[in-house]
């Protein structure tokens, strides 16, 4: 009977001892795939490559029973059912490893390098006094010094010697802040300079010639204060005074002095114009973005100027020029309203 | 001034493009403010400056476009035929105030038929801004925008005896003006009156009374010559400000008074018929001849710095209309046109030869000579300041120079003498020139407060200004600082800050008394022996008065106690190659022991080989020590420059210190 089915079945193909190797090995590579498993993804990736329903090795030498003698079924299956809870119980006990693992490392102090660190509180210069301080610089290189004046100022300084005549406009109450008051006895007027060409008359007053300077400081004209204007602002203005000083140098130091502004080498024009203390007076534009955008005011110093200050307007000659700080600033910066500027809202100061 | 480009183009003999010229005038000196389209026409607007008044009408503008397109100008003949009544027979005019009217010209037309303008007059009009009235109206204001010359027409009719008196207003006179307001004139007001009361205010504005209307026949034809300043108080003083005082409180060409009126009177006869009776009444002074001007050929070189040909220069003169008199290598002497009166000197000839030349020729690449240039002391320490503040996370705050009255009165410790006060105020209610820079500082940490901005440090640079008994005020710079911090912050701060200016300075303080600090936590700041400023809390009451809700500290120093004292040019010591040893102390003192009187008892004991002294905390403890007693921790460092110094030395030292702060301040020590 046993000969008829052997021969009517096909062959063993495998020994009970080669079967139970084979679960011996899968067991002992399965605990130790499970126990290296560092996180959960290659530990599901060992769950099926062992047990997996389909494909498992597991699987697979489920299926090799069928190839074993009929005898040994019995005792192969009891190995197999013993080899597949030794596979189960290591990978349970790596899921609880693993578990284990993530639990601890929540308890344990990490380092966290994305905390901020503690900031020192740095200040901000105010914006009006950085651009003052890139003019200067500018000019300093051009050779020229700073040269200070007072706020308040007498009429001789702030017309009378700037070839303002008494009858001139810009002399008009409405249009100066004129400063009585304290207890002053003296008589003479006194006012809020309106620019800062007072400066060119003190220092020519009291230095010969050569004279090549700037001044820069705080102006004041009653204007309402709007986006574009303010009562209270601050000029820069140079003067040049030698002999032989023309007209193409000054063209020439605005030239420079604008490209050394705008970082690129930049073409100025001047446009025909008036002011009382320089003649000829242009309006200065410098060439940006294929346009022209206005710098300032500038001219040769009126002769009348240069005698008011003692000078022989025959022997020297001297260019002036004027700038409003503030449209520089705004420009500089993007600012559309310049009443900002005297705020003084921090976040708006440290912006800059 | 608007320009009608259809009107402009009549005097101009060529053709041009409206852009071109507008272009050619801005780089000649008339600014391109824009161009607008108004009907079939151009509104071309050109800024002229004050010194051009010649260009406040057309023909001036077409004067110097004809310059610049190198064309022959075309000017209307104003030669209107005449009937054969004199006009002295039908008016006459009285000048009583030569001084406000100059000149005054009348003419005379009568029959004519008012109505309204023919559409080319109304048209330019309405292209530059002027409204429509009546044809004798419009053609007044026509010839206005023309020649730049004022010009009124009284309803002749209405004119009391038909006369005409230009005199001083009367105090307080009333005026009723063709707008239909009621002005109070005062003696400084030139009016031009009939036999009655004012008709006109003389070149600002006409009267309602003999105004032109639909039944007018008669004309009397004013054109005249104001003083130029009373005209411009005049319009000030009554806020009544017209294109006739704008001209006329620029000037207007004398020689074209006359000119003006007879072209006037030409359109009329023109346009609204009647006959012009013959002559013209002229009173008052007459049209100055313009003075010679002699131009050196050098000196267009010497100002311009290129060379001009002495041809082109001279043409170009000619072509603005100036004579020459005289010429020869050197020099030209020339006699500028009467609508030119802003020329009067040789520089004045050169700006006309190098504007009309064109300033592109000026290059822009000259070798102007290199020299050095000066940094002030004064600059370098106002930059150690900025430097050390910005580092201590103060912002720079720039505040108006000008504050309310009751912020300066807010602090007043620098003068006394109440501030100088300017004639307007700056801003709202803001008139007084500041003595301080604390309150504009409080003022600006009440706006940040007010933005919710949690840290408010600022510090400023700017003057104030203290009156003098004569003369201009002075102006002191100062150093102006508000913090969020405590006292002794604030206080490091400035040390540090004086430190970095001057490493030896002595810093002390001294008790200060007023109402925006706080009676204790706040004193003087003196350097060696000058006050340097104040710096403390803010009392309770000063937060108040500005509106502060948290607490603040204030300081205020003369930038000129920190200048003086600078030291810019820092000198090398060699630094000692030996350890230093420190010991620390711990003293018990009375309560009114001063930190400052134990500083100066260590370091009279301590020696030469003292290095720093450095305070550490006070400490309080009434059950050890007893009540009115503190503690004062503090370390003392020591190092010699030749040698390692001994634990037992400088133990000695320190037994030298103890007893010496026993002796000196009842300290005593605590182990």
């Amino acid at each position: 009977m046993a000969s008829q089915t052997d021969a009517a079945a096909p062959p063993p193909r495998m020994q009970l001892s080669e079967f139970q190797q084979q679960l011996d090995d899968l067991a002992q590579s399965a605990r130790e795939d499970f126990s290296q498993a560092a996180d959960t993804e290659s530990l599901e990736a060992a769950r099926v490559r062992y047990v997996g329903a389909k494909s498992g090795r597991l699987k697979a030498s489920q299926k090799l029973l069928g190839q074993l003698d009929k005898s040994d079924k019995p005792a192969a299956g009891k190995s197999f059912n013993e080899t597949k809870q030794l596979v189960e119980s290591a990978f349970n006990a790596s899921v609880l490893r693993l578990e284990q693992n993530a639990s601890d490392s929540v308890h344990q102090e990490q380092f966290d390098p994305t905390i901020p660190g503690p900031r020192p509180r740095l200040g901000h210069l105010h914006p009006i006094t950085q651009t003052i301080e890139e003019l200067k610089d500018i000019m300093g290189r051009l050779g020229f010094s700073v040269a200070d004046g007072p706020e308040i100022e007498d009429e001789w300084h702030n017309f009378d010697a700037l070839n303002i005549l008494p009858a001139h406009p810009a002399r008009d109450p409405l249009d100066n802040f004129y400063v009585s008051g304290g207890e002053t006895t003296s008589v003479q007027t006194m006012l809020m300079r309106s620019q800062t060409s007072t400066v060119q008359i003190r220092v020519m007053e009291n230095t010969p010639p050569p004279v090549r300077i700037i001044s820069l400081g705080r102006v004041y004209r009653p204007d309402t204060p709007d986006a574009t204007h303010l009562p209270m602002f601050h000029q820069i203005e140079g003067l040049l005074v030698d002999r032989q000083v023309t007209m193409a140098d000054l063209k020439s130091v605005l030239r420079i002095f604008a490209s050394n502004y705008l970082g690129t080498d930049v073409h100025v024009r001047f446009r025909p114009s008036f002011f009382p203390f320089t003649e000829p007076s242009v309006e200065v534009d410098m060439s940006w973005q294929g346009g022209w955008l206005e710098m300032g005011g500038a001219g040769m110093v009126d002769p009348a100027v240069l005698q008011a200050v003692g000078y022989d307007p025959d022997a020297v000659t001297g260019f002036a020029f004027g700038l409003g700080i503030e449209r520089l600033c705004a420009r500089r910066h993007g600012m559309d309203d310049i009443r900002e500027i005297y705020k003084n809202d921090v976040r708006f100061l440290h912006q800059f | 001034m608007l320009v009608s480009w259809n009107w402009l183009k009549e005097y101009l003999a060529h053709e041009v493009d409206p852009a071109e010229l507008a272009h050619r005038l801005m780089m000649a000196g008339l600014n391109h403010e824009g161009t607008r389209e108004v009907g079939d026409d151009l509104a071309i607007d050109l800024e002229v400056t004050s010194n051009r008044p010649d260009c406040l009408g057309h023909i001036g503008v077409a004067r110097e476009s004809c310059v610049l397109l190198q064309q022959p100008l075309r000017l209307p003949e104003a030669q209107p035929p005449v009937s054969d009544t004199l006009v002295d027979e039908l008016t006459g005019v009285t000048l009583e105030c030569p001084d406000l009217c100059y000149r005054y010209t009348a003419r005379i037309i009568r029959g004519i038929r008012v109505g309204p303008s023919p559409d080319w007059l109304a048209q330019r009009l309405q292209t530059v801004g002027i409204a429509i009235i009546n044809n004798i109206v419009d053609i007044t204001n026509y010839v206005c925008m023309e020649i730049g010359q004022p010009l009124h027409a009284f309803d002749l009719s209405k004119l009391k005896s038909g006369q005409i008196v230009v005199r001083q207003a009367s105090v307080e006179e009333p005026f009723l003006a063709i707008d239909h307001h009621t002005y109070t004139l005062d003696p400084a007001m030139c009016v031009i009156a009939d036999a009655e009361c004012a008709v006109a205010l003389g070149g600002v504005m006409g009267g309602a009374a003999t105004e032109v209307s639909a039944n007018t026949v008669e004309l009397l034809i004013e054109a005249a010559e104001f003083d130029p300043v009373s005209i411009r108080n005049t319009a000030r003083q009554l806020n009544l400000h017209s294109p006739s005082s704008y001209r006329f409180e620029r000037g207007v060409d004398s020689h074209s008074v006359d000119w003006a009126s007879r072209r006037c009177c030409e359109l009329i006869l023109d346009l609204a018929g009647g006959e012009l009776a013959a002559g013209v009444i002229d009173v008052g002074r007459r049209p100055s001849p313009s003075k010679p001007i002699v131009l050196r050929w050098s000196q267009l070189s010497r100002v311009l710095g290129i060379d001009i040909d002495r041809d082109i220069a001279g043409h170009i003169l000619t072509e603005l209309g100036i004579q020459t008199k005289r010429q020869d290598e050197q020099s030209v002497e020339v006699i500028p046109p009467t609508w030119r009166r802003d020329l009067s000197r040789e520089i004045d000839l050169i700006e006309e030869v190098a504007r009309v030349h064109g300033y592109e020729n000026i290059p822009e690449d000259a070798r102007v000579p290199m020299v050095p240039s000066q940094r002030s002391d004064a600059d370098r320490v106002l930059e150690i300041v900025r430097r050390v503040l910005l580092s201590a996370g103060f912002d720079e705050a720039m505040t108006y120079s000008v504050v309310s009255e009751e912020d300066s009165s807010a602090f007043s410790l620098w003068t006394t003498a109440p501030p100088l006060r300017s004639s307007t105020p700056m801003l709202k209610g803001a008139d007084c020139l500041r003595r301080s820079l604390i309150p504009s500082l409080l003022r600006a940490r009440r706006v940040n407060e007010s933005l919710s901005n949690s840290v408010v440090e600022l510090f400023e640079t700017a003057r104030v200004y203290w009156p003098e008994d004569d003369g201009l005020p002075r102006e002191e710079l100062m150093l102006g600082i508000t913090s969020g911090g405590d006292f002794f912050s604030l206080k490091g701060v400035i040390e540090a800050m004086v430190a970095a200016i001057q490493p030896a300075a002595t810093l002390t303080v001294r008790d200060t008394s007023c109402d925006l600090l706080d009676a204790t936590h706040s004193a003087e700041l003196w350097i060696h022996d000058q006050l340097a400023g104040y710096f403390g809390h803010v009392s309770e009451a000063g937060l108040k008065r500005f509106s502060l809700r948290a607490p603040a500290t204030v300081a205020e120093l003369r930038f000129s106690a920190l200048a003086s004292i600078a030291d810019l040019k820092r000198q090398h010591r060699t630094q000692s190659p030996y350890p230093s040893v420190a010991r620390d102390l711990n003293l018990v003192v009375d309560e009114q022991v001063r930190w400052s009187q134990i500083a100066d008892s260590v370091r009279s004991a301590a020696g030469e080989l003292l290095e720093d002294i450095r305070f550490h905390e006070p400490y309080r403890d009434p059950d050890k020590d007893g009540p009115g007693k503190k503690r004062l921790l503090f370390s003392v460092t020591f190092r010699s420059s030749e040698r390692t110094l001994t634990g037992e030395e400088i133990d000695a030292r320190r037994e030298q210190i103890v007893a010496a702060c026993r002796a000196d301040c009842g300290a005593r020590l605590i182990d």
